[in-house]
C-alpha cells in the first residue's frame, strides 16, 4: 500500500522506496565534457514546434546505423531530442515516460510544464558523475505543450549537462553538427523570406530536412537527408493539439 | 478472544456481515467488451468511479472512496513499477490482481483489528480480440472470478449482480454500438439503484430510460473506453455522454 513518507505522484521516489533506482556511479577523474555525434534541433514555425534530428549513431570514426530515432515522445504533449551517449540518452527518457505517466494516472491531472522540465534537469543533475568522467554526457533539448495559456502554446527548452534549463525563444540545437544548425537558424530567423517562425508544416519540413543536408556536410558524425537512398531526418510536430510524426513518406513528397 | 479457532471463524463471520452491510446501495460499475473496444461505466455523486491504470488495464468500483483509492494506488505502483523494470508489455491484469491486489485485501480482511477495506472492484484489460478480452470481479475480501469477453457487473448483492448480468448479456447481444450498450448499462444501474427485478414484470423500456436519465441528473455518469485499435500504446480515454450519443 501507499507508505506515507514517499512524495506523492513521484514515480522516482517510488523507485527509491523499492531500491530499483537506475545505477549509479561515483564521480571518478574529471574528464572534459563532451558532446557525442549527433544534431538534433527545434523550432518554432507556424503551427508550433517542429523537432528534428538525424538517425546516425557513430563509436568513433565507424558508423553503427542510420536508423536511430532520437526524437522521442514522451507523453502526449512533450518531446524529447536526445544529444549524448545512447545508453544514458535512452534510459533518461525511459524514466521520464514512466514518470509523466505516472504522475499522471496516480494524481488524475497532468504534470504542469515547468515541473516537466526540471524532471529532466533532475535527471541531468543525477547523471553529474557520469559526466565528469566523459562517458555519460547527455546535453538534450525539450519541448512541451504550455496549457496555462489560450490556445495551448508549444515552448523549447534546452540544458547545460549539468542540468540548467533555458527557454528558447525561436529555436535550439544540440550535437556535433549544432554550430552549424544554430548559425542558419539565427540567419534566417534574422533575414530569411519566410522566417522559420512563420513557415507553414511543407515549408517546415523541407527546411529542417535541408538544414541536417548541410550539417552532415560539414560534420561527418550527422547522418544527412538523402531521398534517393531513402535516408530521412526524425521530424515531429508538437502543436496545439498534441504531437504529429512527419512519416518518410510525408517527408518524400514535401522535399519533391 | 481471537486465540480461540471457533471465535476466529466467528469474528471474520461478522466482519463479512458488516462489510456487505456497509456496501449495501453502492452504485453499481459495469463493462461491456465490444468489438472497438471495452466500455466501463458507472455513476457517482461527486466521487469517482472508473480509472485508468496503465496503457491497456482499468478499474472500475464501489465502496468507500478512500479504499477504492488505496487500492488503486497499489495497482498503479505495481504496474509502473513492473512496466519500468520490464517492458509495457509485460503488466498484465492477471498477475496485477492474483499476485498484487488480491493478496493483500486478503491479508487486510483476516487481520480482525484493521478496518477491513469497504469495496468491489471490477477491472478490465483489452485483447487484441473481444475473446482475448479480460475481466476480474476482484471482492472485499481479496477472493476474485475472472471472465473473458462479454459483460460484467460489479454489485454490491451477488444475488442481484447475477440478475443484471444475465439481463444484460441478453440485451446487448449483437450490439455493437457503444452508445447503444452505454443505454443498456444505464438500465441496468437505474434497475439495480431501485431493487427492481431482472425478471418478465420488470419496468418496460420507456420508464427505463426515463428512470436513469432522471435520476443521473444530480450525479456523475463516468465512461471509460479502453480501444482496441489504436495506433499509441495508451489505450484509455473518458468519453462524456454526449460523445455517446445519449
Amino acid at each position: 500500500m501507499t507508505e506515507t513518507h514517499r512524495i506523492a505522484g513521484d514515480f522516482l521516489s517510488l523507485l527509491a522506496e523499492r531500491k530499483l533506482v537506475p545505477t549509479r556511479v561515483e564521480a571518478g577523474h574529471a574528464a572534459p565534457v563532451q558532446t557525442q555525434a549527433t544534431t538534433v534541433f527545434a523550432f518554432h514555425f507556424a503551427d508550433g514546434v517542429m523537432m528534428a534530428g538525424d538517425r546516425r549513431a557513430t563509436a568513433g570514426n565507424i558508423i553503427v546505423t542510420d536508423k536511430v530515432e532520437k526524437i522521442i515522445e514522451i507523453d502526449a504533449t512533450s518531446l524529447l531530442a536526445i544529444a549524448g551517449v545512447p545508453a544514458t540518452a535512452f534510459e533518461m527518457a525511459r524514466v521520464l515516460q514512466t514518470s509523466f505517466e505516472y504522475y499522471r494516472r496516480s494524481q488524475l491531472q497532468t504534470l504542469s510544464l515547468p515541473a516537466k522540465v526540471r524532471a529532466l534537469a533532475r535527471l541531468l543533475r543525477d547523471n553529474l558523475p557520469m559526466t565528469m568522467q566523459g562517458v555519460g554526457v547527455v546535453v538534450p533539448l525539450f519541448a512541451g505543450l504550455d496549457q496555462t495559456v489560450s490556445p495551448p502554446k508549444a515552448q523549447i527548452y534546452f540544458y547545460d549537462p549539468l542540468g540548467a534549463q533555458f527557454q528558447a525563444v525561436g529555436y535550439a540545437a544540440s550535437g556535433s553538427g549544432s554550430g552549424t544548425i544554430r548559425s542558419i537558424l539565427s540567419f534566417q530567423e534574422r533575414y530569411g523570406k519566410p522566417r522559420p517562425s512563420d513557415m507553414k508544416l511543407a515549408d517546415a519540413v523541407k527546411f529542417a530536412s535541408r538544414l541536417l543536408i548541410v550539417a552532415s556536410e560539414f560534420d561527418s558524425a550527422t547522418g544527412g537527408v538523402n531521398p534517393a537512398s531513402e535516408t530521412f531526418a526524425t521530424i515531429r510536430v508538437l502543436g496545439p493539439k498534441g504531437i504529429e510524426n512527419i512519416s518518410d513518406e510525408q517527408q518524400k513528397e514535401f522535399l519533391k | 478472544m481471537t486465540e480461540e479457532p471457533y471465535r476466529w471463524l466467528e469474528a471474520v463471520g461478522n466482519r463479512r456481515d458488516y462489510v456487505r452491510e456497509q456496501l449495501k446501495g453502492g452504485s453499481p460499475v459495469f463493462a461491456a467488451s465490444l468489438p472497438e473496444g471495452i466500455l466501463l461505466l458507472g455513476v457517482g455523486s461527486g466521487q469517482s468511479k472508473v480509472f485508468e491504470i496503465f496503457d491497456r488495464q482499468a478499474l472500475a468500483g464501489l465502496g468507500h472512496p478512500a479504499d477504492i483509492e488505496k487500492i488503486r494506488q497499489a495497482a498503479i505502483d505495481a504496474a509502473h513499477t513492473e512496466s519500468f523494470t520490464r517492458a509495457p508489455e509485460d503488466v498484465s491484469l492477471r498477475r496485477l490482481v492474483s499476485f498484487g491486489v488480491s493478496g493483500q485485501l486478503k491479508t487486510n480482511f483476516e487481520q480482525l483489528f484493521t478496518a477491513p477495506f469497504l469495496i468491489e472492484l471490477l477491472l478490465a484489460e483489452i485483447g487484441s480480440t473481444p475473446e482475448h478480452d479480460l475481466f476480474f470481479r476482484l471482492h472485499f475480501d481479496g477472493s476474485f472470478q475472472s471472465h473473458t469477453g462479454g459483460i460484467v457487473v460489479c454489485a454490491s448483492q451477488p444475488e442481484t449482480e447475477s440478475a443484471a448480468q444475465k439481463w444484460l448479456a441478453e440485451a446487448c447481444k449483437g450490439k455493437k454500438d457503444r452508445g447503444e450498450v452505454a443505454n443498456l448499462l444505464l438500465q441496468a444501474w437505474w434497475l439495480l439503484q431501485h431493487g427492481k427485478n431482472f425478471t418478465e414484470s420488470m419496468p418496460d423500456e420507456k420508464e427505463r430510460q426515463s428512470g436513469w436519465r432522471s435520476d443521473a441528473q444530480d450525479k456523475t455518469v463516468e465512461v471509460g473506453w479502453l480501444s482496441r485499435n489504436s495506433s499509441r500504446p495508451i489505450r484509455y480515454q473518458a468519453l462524456t455522454l454526449s460523445e455517446l450519443d445519449l
